[in-house]
């Protein structure tokens, strides 16, 4: 049995000044699961560093559909998946309410889809505690009016919408309430052992190039798709392959609801909407990258042709960009692709011969609480800590008191407010400060309404380095323009109020706008390709920005 | 209802926000792209509606600019008219959209009581404390209506005819211009139908939120112009924003209607005089000694979102003895009744104020323009008479000087 070190995780400098920290748990991977990890853990009093390569959810947490599975779609299938689904959907809405839209979902059934698949389908969400009611399609059309006149049947499930990034961000903030430390943009590119036993972590850190050493006794390889990787550095060989799925994402909201074809989960079958905009997706296929991540103009008429029955307009609706992402599917027995379980798996590699180091493969967002869950148990139970898990009963985020909400409203002239303090979270008072100090507040990015201040505060935090970063937190460019007006006025305030990013602003604004473009360019037609022509006009050509670096060196 | 337009066609360019007149004189409201395209995407949402979406002035320069063709203002006005449905308008809003309605309420009395009753200090005060300022000036009743007066009119019995609409301004405020444009369409060879049933176009209850009675006055309209529509008589109208309600919005707002009854389009009249009036027309009587004017025309905003060009400043230049300036300075402020509101009356004097200072510079002794309320913000922020371009032919072509 290891030994929980007492106290929050501390800091030392060795002998030659390099750094080196101490603590019991080392999680890697600033995904949901991970996050969801470092939280159980904190929670429960266990000192705990949070590894993550990039910024938080910068891997498949904010690169799916923003679904909160009911589990209708697994009923069938997995009815053991589903029933997790749904307890878990309900502790999420619960816990996270600001991350989660309680959309609710309908099921339909097409002219295209089999009607003998119902029957069955109705069973075993009855099986697995999952409401399923049959709605009229009259009142289904009245409720959804841009659905296709032609569905036969409709009907009304639990599903919600969640937020990935921000669930994923909430939970990191409650791990930091409960003394958890994190750090982004460091990669473990080793992990230390010593007679059979995990005892310590070394950490790239991708922006200063330095490498930090990490004393621990544990190690929760919470790294997704890329988990394989990291249990190879610990030298073990676990089947775990990358699934990729590309999602196409519309300006606009045109559905309330999420809607599901009613027929074998099969690719483009769900329309999410996810704030402002509704997502489309996803495709299935093996890659071996998990950052395979470049979508394809193919895969985008793909997901188009599938989505017509659903909706008949959908050709003709704004698509905004397209993104893909892996899904870390776990793959003992060479399953793959959507045969393949969404089903997880808490690995402890004790019995593999190395003591400390466990594994969670597999899963869905949906269901990341679970997993964590499960992962610390596992881990806690090693340790001898016997503090029992909380996440399903805390919310993650105290609601901001009536107070702060009423002052909040006079600093923030605009509806957005109850948008911009969910997203917020923990941080909404130290907002509602610079916004208080400033004589106006105004709209940094209009298609997100996301303010001056807000900005200002996300910039400054230490784990911000770029404006991806702050993209992240409070969807700057993530709207109808994609960058054309908010990256250049972003910058320039952030120049203006003298907050430098690490990354200086001509190449954070090149870097900002190509991984903007990077979405548009699969599906670069219709309306987008002008909005595109307006942000090359603006940027290749008023300011000259693909030329500048070479005109001044001449 | 719970009707949506699509945003999607908004590229954010912003070209909206340089040209709306409000955006420029206030930053109480967050500009047309803002209040339009990209605050539908949150309405979409289910989120609460921004305040400044009341400062949108319904005058259309957002829809004139746009390059991708969004229908900025309607999207405001189905906005605003949601909003409406959940919170009722105030009385002011009220008494401001139903102008003509009062009007028919009060026929039995005479103008001047009825003069007094509205105009007179102290009601000046209550309407100043009901969000009418105080300082605006109100149009008067006139002392018979237009449709009064035209019954009186002896025609000439040509057998061409036209159906004229005079719109709510002109048959409440300004008779003498609706018998000024049957007089001019009797000289171009035509006699004039002035259809009893129809009412106001609808555009004040819109702009002021009475979305159901809009409908209510729409379906009116429509089921009476559709017969003549149908028997091949060419509609007119001298009021630009009738005009504009009945050739865009309405498509827009209700679209039930429009497929129930066809679009009904109104033509501009003073377009249909200068085709229809050969250059022997525009000779004056022979009695009537050719004067040299010298006018100042202000085209009104809904004119131009028509894409019609300017036919009004064109019928004044064929006019003998008519110097006209074509004033081209932006909105005058009013649009409508958004100007007479209290907390819009300085941001509307503010609009206009570059309209006022050209027609004062122009050294004109009068302005003119098709538009009633335009010509309402043109005598009190200008001082100048300001008279509709039918007006102007009549006097020149009679020698009513």
């Amino acid at each position: 049995m290891l030994v929980a070190s007492r106290g929050m995780p501390q800091q030392r400098t060795d002998p030659n000044g390099e750094s080196m920290l101490e603590t019991t748990v080392v999680v890697i991977g600033g995904g949901a699961t991970g996050a969801g990890t470092f939280r159980d853990l904190c929670m429960r009093g266990v000192p705990t560093i949070l590894l993550e390569q990039g910024g938080l959810a910068h891997g498949t947490s904010s690169r799916f559909h923003g679904l909160l599975h009911s589990g209708g779609r697994y009923a069938v299938g997995d009815n053991d998946s589903a029933r997790e689904c749904i307890e878990e959907n309900t502790i999420v809405r619960r816990i996270g309410h600001q991350c989660v839209e309680e959309t609710e979902g309908f099921f339909v059934l097409t002219p295209e889809d089999d009607p003998d698949y119902v029957q069955g389908w109705v069973e075993a969400c009855a099986k697995a505690g999952i409401a399923a009611a049959e709605v009229d399609v009259h009142e289904a059309l009245r409720l959804e009016p841009n659905l296709s006149p032609a569905i036969r049947r409709v009907f009304r499930v639990p599903d919600a919408c969640v937020d990935g990034f921000r669930l994923v961000l909430h939970n990191a903030m409650s791990a930091q309430r409960y003394g958890g430390r994190m750090l982004t943009y460091h990669k473990a590119v080793a992990i230390h052992q010593q007679n059979g036993k995990v005892c310590g972590v070394t950490a790239h850190n991708t922006l200063t190039n330095e490498d930090v050493e990490i004393a621990c006794s544990c190690v929760v390889n919470a790294a997704g798709s890329w988990s394989g990787r990291i249990a190879a550095l610990a030298g073990l060989d676990v089947a775990v392959s990358p699934d990729r799925g590309t999602l196409v994402v519309f300006n606009h909201r045109f559905t309330s609801r999420v809607v599901n074809r009613l027929h074998p989960g099969s690719d483009g079958d769900i329309f999410v909407p996810h704030g402002s905009i509704t997502i489309l997706g996803t495709t299935s296929t093996t890659t071996d990258r998990p950052d395979d991540t470049i979508p394809t103009t193919a895969e985008v008429q793909r997901l188009l042709a599938i989505g017509e029955p659903l909706f008949p307009d959908v050709r003709n609706y704004r698509i905004l960009r397209a993104f893909a992402g892996t899904r870390p599917l776990y793959t003992p027995g060479n399953a793959s692709g959507r045969k393949a379980s969404r089903g997880f798996h808490v690995v402890d590699h004790g019995s593999e011969g190395l003591e400390g180091m466990v594994s969670i493969f597999g899963g869905k967002l949906t269901t990341y609480r679970l997993m964590a869950e499960r992962a610390a148990d596992t881990v806690c139970k090693k340790l001898g800590v016997t503090a029992p898990c909380r996440t399903a009963e805390e919310a993650l985020i105290p609601d901001p008191d009536k107070a702060t909400l009423a002052l909040a409203a006079r600093h923030f002239p605009m509806a957005g407010l109850k948008i911009m303090a969910d997203r917020l979270g923990d941080d909404l008072p130290s907002v509602l400060d610079a916004a208080k100090a400033k004589k106006e507040n105004p709209l940094l990015c209009e298609c997100e309404m996301v303010s001056l201040a807000e900005i200002e505060h996300v910039a400054r935090d230490a784990a911000t380095h770029s404006l991806t970063d702050i993209r992240l937190r409070t969807r700057l460019g993530m709207g109808t323009c994609q960058g054309t007006f908010c990256s250049l006025r972003t910058i320039a305030a952030l120049a203006e109020h003298n907050i430098p990013l690490d990354i200086p602003p001509t190449e954070n604004m090149r870097r900002f706008l190509q991984e903007r473009w990077k979405g548009l360019r699969p599906a670069l037609w219709g309306i987008q390709a002008r909005e595109m022509e307006l942000g090359r006009a603006v940027y290749a050509g008023v300011l000259n920005l693909d030329g500048a670096a070479h005109e001044q060196n001449c | 209802m719970n009707m949506h337009i699509s945003p999607d066609k908004c590229i954010a360019c912003t070209t909206c926000v340089v040209q709306c007149p409000v955006a420029e004189a206030t930053t109480k409201f967050l500009g047309p792209r803002m209040i339009g395209p990209a605050y539908e995407r949150f309405r979409l949402l289910g989120l609460a509606e921004d305040a400044s979406l009341h400062y949108c002035a319904n005058c259309k320069n957002c829809d004139i600019s746009c390059p991708q063709g969004v229908p900025v203002s309607s999207l405001n006005m189905l906005a605003r008219a949601e909003q409406c449905r959940h919170h009722s308008p105030s009385l002011r809003d009220w008494i401001l959209g139903h102008g003509e309605l009062m009007a028919r309420w009060l026929r039995h009395v005479p103008a001047p009581l009825k003069n007094f009753g509205m105009l007179n200090p102290l009601t000046r005060e209550v309407l100043d404390a009901l969000g009418i300022d105080k300082r605006a000036t109100l149009p008067a009743f006139a002392t018979q209506t237009f449709r009064q007066m035209f019954a009186h009119i002896r025609q000439p019995g040509h057998k061409r005819k036209v159906i004229y609409y005079p719109g709510c301004y002109v048959d409440v405020y300004d008779p003498t211009t609706g018998v000024d444009m049957v007089w001019a369409l009797n000289r171009a060879g035509y006699d004039v139908i002035v259809p009893n049933e129809v009412v106001c176009c609808g555009l004040p209850l819109v702009s002021n939120g009475f979305w159901q009675h809009a409908h209510a006055n729409a379906e009116r309209n429509l089921r009476e112009l559709a017969g003549w529509r149908d028997k091949g008589l060419p509609l007119l109208t001298g009021c630009p924003s009738c005009a504009l309600m009945f050739r865009t919005d309405l498509l827009e707002y209700f679209p039930d209607l429009i497929s129930k009854y066809g679009p009904c389009r109104l033509e501009d009249a003073q377009k249909f005089l200068l085709e229809t009036m050969d250059d022997a027309l525009f000779e004056a009587t022979s009695t009537a000694p050719v004067v040299s004017q010298h006018v100042i025309y202000h085209a009104p905003c809904h004119l131009r979102a028509q894409g019609n060009g300017l036919p009004g400043l064109a019928l004044l230049r064929r006019i003998p003895g008519v110097n006209v300036d074509n004033a081209d300075a932006g909105c005058c402020g009013i649009s409508g009744s958004y100007g007479f509101k209290k907390e819009k009356y300085d941001i509307a004097q503010t609009i206009g104020s570059r309209l006022f200072a050209a027609i004062r510079e122009s050294g004109a002794a009068t302005a003119v323009s098709e538009c009633g309320t335009c010509r309402v913000q043109i005598r009190h922020g200008s001082g100048l008479p300001a008279k509709h371009p039918v007006s102007i032919l009549r006097q020149h072509l009679e020698g009513l000087h």
